[in-house]
């Protein structure tokens, strides 16, 4: 493995064009034009699909990177030319420093068995294996025996917590897991660049949010560098450590979760952000003025750097007193504790 | 043109076209008959050219052919030699194994059923034949899927290929082949292989296709070369339609095996009905016939569990038992048990059979033959010749007269302004043709008005491109001089068609709107779509001998079962909302199957109008064999005199038609499914 100071996935340039030769317009486009965007214009012009436009950004080794975007924005067509499974139109990918668009199909062979793993989103199960056979099927076509890849399957088969199910077939499993299968699946070659595309997007929310929780806790363990798509703003947040936001082919933001939050670069990122509690993502450091010269009172509710704003604000409510509640008439009928206020409108604590 | 529809218009200008025909027929007589002076000798160019090519393969084909003799002799000699206790008790561990206990009891029946009646040994030849042809036709049809799913760009090609070889007759198959590998099984063999294998191609590249992505794409991501990722993972994915696509084969390899025995020279059960049919014993050909259906019944229901979603899993134990149990019972009664083809215990049946339909057919001449009669001439003449002259003093009752022609024009005419009024003119010009039609009659046709009015309706079901390649196909058969045959041909299957159509149609229509009646109609339906085309003119010619009528009846027999399958399957699967919908609205069970059922279901009974189109044109060679006129003869004909020319050319305008009727159909379906937004 390199040095942690080169990305383990390095971006540049990146363009996915669909259509009828789509290289040599693609070259042609790019000399003619100064901006990829009149460049993408000129191409849609010609009846061509620039699925993904100029896309440039790294992932440091060990990050959790979640390309977020709409459907149709060119994520998933993006994660597709990073793991290969779409041959780029134009631009560099670099893995570990290893150009993979140029990479032999021999290279992308080895590299897949040895370095890349991948979750879909319908879990691309093979129907006509077992739980246990399609977990080991990464193996299998490395030609290690079957007793050996059983057994390294059935490690993994207990870290997704799929233990008892090994002979069952995917159509007996339920859709959350199935999708234990696919993560299962990804993990058992030891890969050390995880793709997962839209992983949980098929899953009700309930098994969805369950199985978010076990995913950070496998990240936690294995610290594998992680690219991930979805189109849920929220998941984006919880998650990552940076968020990258698509639209329409084009990367519009990356950042942090408190950066797209707070610092939207434009209004369709602020639109997105809206529907989001940003008391839950956002920490105090964020709206605080900093510096010891300044003025302020006399209550000190314990504020720290790291809370979050619903912490925060509920810390603070707490120095209130209990306020009243009238009827239209201006009749009272009870009173409020502001601190309540606070922690019914916090849905968890951050 | 503004103003009109695309439908009025392209009425009108056939109107046009037809009655400018119909005005200059006497001064100008080449509108009727195509002048032979015009007709380009394409059939012996054809000939010519395929006897040279014919001959130049010939030496590769007779060294195949001599290739395949050996494991043809080998699979018949197993076949014919093993002991037939064991080749019932190894089919019923088999049948175990597949289906259970059902199964494995409708192979002892069946096989016993044969086994008793004494066809035995010719059966075991049958098998021996398709048991080589098939595993032929799998390897072929299985490549040519497989490369075709591999290389895209050969996809189109290949797949327009498959739609010819299946609309090409399947006797056209057997002139060249007969000048290639000579007379002999071996022809069948190959004949049964050809005809097998595009289903076969079909369904794999179909099964390949329907492959998620996700699962190709997890084969890829998992670090599998093409082959692995081919082999484990996406020809087992799409196993379920690969093995619809073995049991199509199967049952395709069969029924032309039974075909190729027109070719003569194998001793095997399709020669048997054959036979006994040409000797008149309805009641041994009845039986034969019989045991082909066994064979067809058991071939498709056992193959057909291989397709079942979830199988259940049969005791293999008990089908090593079963074995177990054949090999000892015929090594215990080794020397004991009878030679199988002595057996023939249904004979006194089939006589009794021959002798009751005699006396039946006796009995009810009278009834029979009014029947026959009148259908011949009340609705089959008149179609062919035209009432102008089919109405005859001695059929009729009087002569028809231009005063009559006048009346039916004038008829057609008001009845078009009453449609035109009402905003309806592409139907009321349609009447109007219709009128024209059945007075000149479908084989008299003026050819310009032909070409004009099928490429008018081309141009409204599937735009310019097929308007074109309708016109220019229809041309090619018009200047090889097989154009007379060729109406003939379209005459007996549209009448048939259409017959099909309203009757199809109501039995589907009554299968839809009651339960019952459908529990009675599917396994008809299913026993007749399991039948091998050369079967159904055996009840036919029982009862109504050699003739055009008969022929009639066994392409209606054949060709019916897909409107009604798919007119009550277009009528029941309407969407629960739009029925809820309806219900909501106080619709009436009649309104309901007139304003949302019906109209829903449109394209579906298109498609099932298309099959039967297919079907039609598909028994129309076989019923040759029993006596019609038109391109189905030729190709008959052309067999008996081994004139390749002939054959392929009559072979190729044939599916000329059924390739011009399929795609104005499929245009006209596509239409209606767009307009539905499905």
């Amino acid at each position: 493995m390199t040095g942690s100071d080169t990305p383990a996935i390095t971006c540049r340039n990146v363009w996915q064009v669909f259509g009828n030769n789509a290289d040599s317009a693609l070259k042609e486009a790019l000399s003619r034009h100064e901006t990829p965007e009149t460049a993408a214009l000129e191409l849609r012009g010609k009846g061509l699909i620039p699925a993904v436009q100029d896309a440039s950004f790294d992932v440091k080794e060990g990050e959790l990177f979640v390309i977020m975007g709409l459907s149709g924005s060119g994520k998933s067509t993006l994660i597709r030319c990073i793991s290969h499974l779409l041959h780029a139109t134009g631009g560099e990918i670099r893995i570990d420093g290893e150009n993979i668009v140029e990479a032999s199909p021999k290279r992308l062979i080895e590299l897949r068995r040895k370095k890349l793993g991948m979750v879909f989103q319908h879990f691309g199960l093979f129907p006509h294996m077992t739980v246990a056979e399609n977990v080991a099927y990464p193996l299998r076509v490395q030609g290690v025996k079957k007793k050996q890849r059983l057994a390294k399957a059935q490690e993994v088969i207990d870290l997704v917590g799929l233990g008892g199910r090994e002979t069952n077939y995917p159509r007996e499993l339920s859709g959350g897991q199935r999708q234990r299968v696919g993560i299962a699946r990804s993990l058992v070659a030891d890969c050390s660049v995880w793709f997962l595309d839209e992983p949980f997007s098929a899953l009700d929310p309930l098994i969805r949010r369950q199985l978010q929780d076990e995913f950070l806790e496998i990240q936690a363990k294995l610290k594998t560098t992680i690219v991930f798509i979805t189109h849920d703003i929220n998941e984006a947040l919880k998650l990552a450590d940076r968020i990258a936001i698509m639209r329409d082919g084009k990367v519009v933001q990356i950042g942090t979760p408190a950066d797209i939050v707070l610092r939207p670069a434009d209004d369709y990122v602020r639109e997105f952000s809206k529907d989001v509690a940003k008391g839950r993502h956002a920490h105090v450091s964020s709206v605080m003025l900093p510096g010891e010269h300044h003025v302020y009172g006399a209550d000190d509710p314990g504020l720290r750097q790291d809370m979050t704003l619903d912490a925060a604000l509920a810390r603070c409510m707490e120095l209130y007193e209990p306020v009243p509640v009238r009827t239209p008439e201006g009749k009272l009928v009870g009173v409020v504790n502001p601190a309540d206020l606070a922690a019914a409108l916090q849905v968890e604590q951050g | 043109m503004a103003g009109l529809s695309k439908g009025a218009a392209a009425a009108l200008f056939a109107a046009a076209a037809g009655a400018l025909c119909l005005l200059l027929e006497s001064s100008l007589p080449w509108l009727v008959k195509f002048p032979a002076a015009w007709v380009l000798p394409a059939t012996d160019w054809v000939g010519a050219v395929m006897e040279w090519f014919l001959a130049l393969i010939k030496p590769a084909a007779r060294s195949f052919s001599a290739l395949m003799y050996y494991p043809m002799e080998a699979a018949n000699y197993v076949l014919s030699n093993t002991p037939w206790p064991l080749v019932i008790f190894a089919t019923t561990a088999l049948a175990w194994i597949l289906g259970g206990v059902r199964m494995a009891l409708m192979a002892v029946v069946g096989l016993g059923f044969v086994l008793a009646s004494g066809y035995w040994p010719e059966s075991m030849n049958t098998l021996a034949l398709v048991a080589v042809s098939v595993p032929l036709a799998l390897i072929i049809g299985g490549g040519i899927g497989i490369l075709a799913n591999e290389y895209p760009r050969i996809r189109q090609p290949v797949q327009a290929l498959l739609d010819v070889m299946q609309t090409v007759p399947t006797f056209a198959y057997l002139t060249p082949l007969l000048v290639l590998f000579g007379f002999g099984p071996v022809v069948g063999l190959i004949a049964s292989a050809i005809y097998a294998a595009p289903p076969m191609a079909r369904n794999v590249l179909l099964g390949l296709e329907r492959v998620e992505p996700e699962i190709k794409e997890a084969a890829v991501m998992s670090g599998g070369t093409r082959l692995q990722q081919l082999f484990q993972c996406e020809i087992p994915s799409a196993g379920q339609q690969i093995m619809v696509g073995v049991n199509q084969c199967l049952m395709a390899a069969l029924s032309m095996v039974i075909i190729a025995a027109v070719i003569g020279g194998f001793d095997d059960i399709g020669w048997e009905v054959l036979l006994t049919m040409r000797k008149a014993q309805f009641g041994q050909s009845l039986l034969a016939g019989l045991v082909i259906v066994i064979f067809a019944i058991l071939i498709d229901r056992m193959s057909g569990t291989l397709t079942q979603d979830r199988r259940q899993k049969h005791d293999p134990r008990v089908a090593w038992g079963i074995l177990a149990l054949g090999v000892l019972v015929s090594a215990v009664f080794w020397g004991s048990v009878q030679q199988p083809g002595t057996y023939a215990l249904f004979n006194p049946v089939a006589d009794s059979v021959d002798r009751g339909l005699s006396a039946f057919t006796s009995a009810n001449a009278e009834v029979l033959t009014a029947l026959k009669n009148n259908v011949m001439f009340y609705v089959l003449l008149p179609i062919r010749i035209g009432l102008d002259q089919a109405v005859l003093p001695f059929t009729w009752g009087f002569a028809w007269t231009p005063a009559m022609s006048l009346v039916l024009f004038a008829a057609g005419a008001a009845a078009a302004v009453v449609f035109a009024v009402r905003g309806q003119l592409a139907l009321g010009v349609m009447l109007l043709i219709a009128a024209g039609m059945l007075e000149t009659g479908i084989s008299q046709l003026p050819w310009p008005f032909v070409l004009v009015g099928a490429g008018a309706l081309a141009w409204v079901a599937g735009g310019r491109g097929l308007a074109i390649l309708t016109v220019v196909l229809l041309g090619t058969i018009l200047l090889s001089g097989l154009w007379e045959r060729a109406l003939l041909s379209l005459y007996l299957s549209g009448a048939a068609v259409f017959a099909c159509a309203v009757m199809g149609g109501a039995i589907g229509l009554v299968s839809a709107v009651s339960p019952g009646v459908w529990r009675v109609v599917r396994p008809v339906c299913d026993m007749l779509q399991t039948i091998p085309l050369f079967v159904f003119l055996i009840p036919v010619l029982m009862v109504f001998q050699i003739g055009e009528f008969s022929a009639f009846l066994a392409i209606i027999a054949y060709a019916i079962v897909p409107m009604i399958r798919y007119t009550r399957h277009g009528l029941v699967s309407t969407p629960d909302e739009m029925i809820e919908a309806a219900t909501a609205s106080g619709a009436t069970r009649w309104q309901m199957l007139k304003d949302i059922r019906a109209p829903y279901a449109a394209p579906s009974i298109l498609l099932g109008l298309n099959q039967t189109i297919l079907y039609a044109f598909a028994m129309l060679v076989i019923a040759a064999l029993i006596g019609t006129t038109g391109l189905g003869q030729s190709i008959y004909l052309a067999l008996g005199q081994a004139d390749v020319g002939l054959g392929i050319s009559a072979g190729a305008a044939m599916a000329i038609l059924a390739l011009i009727a399929d795609r104005m159909v499929q245009g006209f379906a596509e239409e209606r499914r767009k307009a539905l937004g499905l």
